[in-house]
């Protein structure tokens, strides 16, 4: 087969493919939306699922055949339901503010990172760095996840049908994380707010991680996201928290404020 | 609505930005219908759940997170429904699309967006005209950018 060498191209925004454009290969009837992505370049596939949810006002599609290509179903700012069938790669599903979206594989790295606001629900298993910098909404995974689960994590839910890696909730700032499995080495590492919900057993914890109380108010959130996500409640957890022991500021500046909350 | 003054003092108040207040930071019955989780996505506060009263300049105030700045709550807050009034005046705030945030998209926005994000359904479109800004006696270096044509390629 020959090989074309064509030298990547940019535009100014930086974006390879500068001339793609919505492939509108779209089937739609009584307001949903499927297409098969096979075939479709990554920005293709992010391109018809932005047309169908701006444009068109779909908010109901289904991706088809995904083949685990990265950085798929980002950046999407809407309301909307979005379905893969399949896995996904690197990097799927981040920066999204209202979609509510399934994936019926696997995920790569850093799936669901710096999302603002919705549902993400991988029902296999995800890799390291499993909603990083996560902001709002929910992120469900029913399997195990990898190493750093949380990371940088301010503020949300992330919750965990299998075991989790080891550094899960690094420098966590706020937010909720509950692992129904086992904890590896470092959890909570220098987290310095947010809970930590664990099941099983814990390798080790991290520096100025320690055990928490559970409350009322953790059952009831406990409760409730197990009722809406259909997943089995075990049936105790153990809480970890910030032990303050880092907490070497008394007032934030008005820029360290933006950054915490 | 009233009309402040800008002030060049440091803070990241949504007065500040806007110059003005709005009316549902003064009469609690305009926020009282917000229906919050139908607001968010899910099928419970989602990403309101982070979302708690504050207090700045020892005001009670919620944390715009798209604008960065406090957006401030002049009326009476009954006790034990702080968060709730908090959220409530978030959303109408975002909903009505006064956020200072989101009223940059307009010329910044980069890529086509609902100009009220996932708070409003039907709201026009930004983003689709988006020109790089252009800085007198500059010019991209060669070889990083297009012009249209094969000339920059990388």
């Amino acid at each position: 087969m020959e090989q074309v060498n064509r030298p990547a191209r940019y535009d100014v925004r930086g974006l390879a493919e500068p001339d793609a454009d919505a492939p509108r290969i779209a089937e739609v009837a009584d307001g949903r939306a499927r297409f098969d992505a096979e075939g479709l370049s990554t920005r293709q596939i992010n391109l018809e699922i932005r047309r169908l949810a701006y444009e068109e006002g779909i908010d109901d599609i289904t991706v088809a055949n995904p083949a685990a290509k990265h950085s798929l179903g980002v950046g999407i700012l809407t309301r909307c339901r979005i379905r893969f069938e399949g896995s996904l790669g690197y990097f799927a599903c981040g920066l999204i503010d209202g979609p509510e979206i399934e994936i019926t594989g696997r995920v790569g790295w850093s799936c669901a990172e710096n999302i603002m606001a919705g549902v993400v629900v991988i029902r296999k298993n995800a890799g390291s760095l499993t909603g990083a910098a996560l902001r709002g909404g929910d992120l469900v995974v029913h399997g195990d996840v990898g190493a750093r689960t949380g990371i940088d994590q301010k503020g949300g839910t992330i919750l965990i049908g299998g075991n989790a890696g080891s550094s899960t909730g690094f420098m966590m700032q706020r937010g909720r994380q509950i692992i129904c499995g086992d904890a590896g080495h470092g959890l909570g590492d220098s987290m310095y707010d947010g809970a930590i919900y664990v099941a099983g057993t814990v390798a080790s914890l991290g520096v100025d991680c320690v055990e928490g109380e559970m409350s009322e108010d953790d059952e009831e959130m406990l409760d409730r996201k197990f009722g809406i996500y259909g997943l089995e409640r075990p049936s105790s957890f153990t809480k970890f928290v910030c032990g303050k022991k880092l907490w070497n500021y008394d007032n934030l500046e008005a820029n360290e404020r933006k950054l915490v909350l | 609505m009233s009309e402040g003054h800008l002030t060049t003092r440091v803070g990241i108040d949504t007065e500040e930005l806007t110059g003005k207040t709005f009316p549902y930071q003064h009469d609690r019955s305009l926020v009282d219908d917000v229906d919050l989780v139908a607001a968010t996505p899910g099928h419970d506060l989602n990403w309101l759940e982070d979302i708690h009263l504050l207090e700045e300049d020892g005001i009670p105030s919620v944390f715009d997170r798209y604008t960065n700045a406090f957006l401030k709550i002049y009326f009476d807050i009954p006790h034990g429904r702080e968060d709730e009034y908090a959220r409530k005046v978030l959303i109408k705030h975002l909903q009505e699309g006064n956020s200072y945030g989101i009223w940059l998209k307009h010329k910044h926005a980069k890529f086509p967006q609902p100009e009220l994000g996932p708070w409003r359904g039907g709201s026009s479109i930004v983003g689709t005209d988006w020109t790089p800004p252009e800085m007198e006696g500059w010019t991209a270096p060669t070889g990083r950018y297009l012009d249209g044509d094969e000339k920059g390629t990388s």
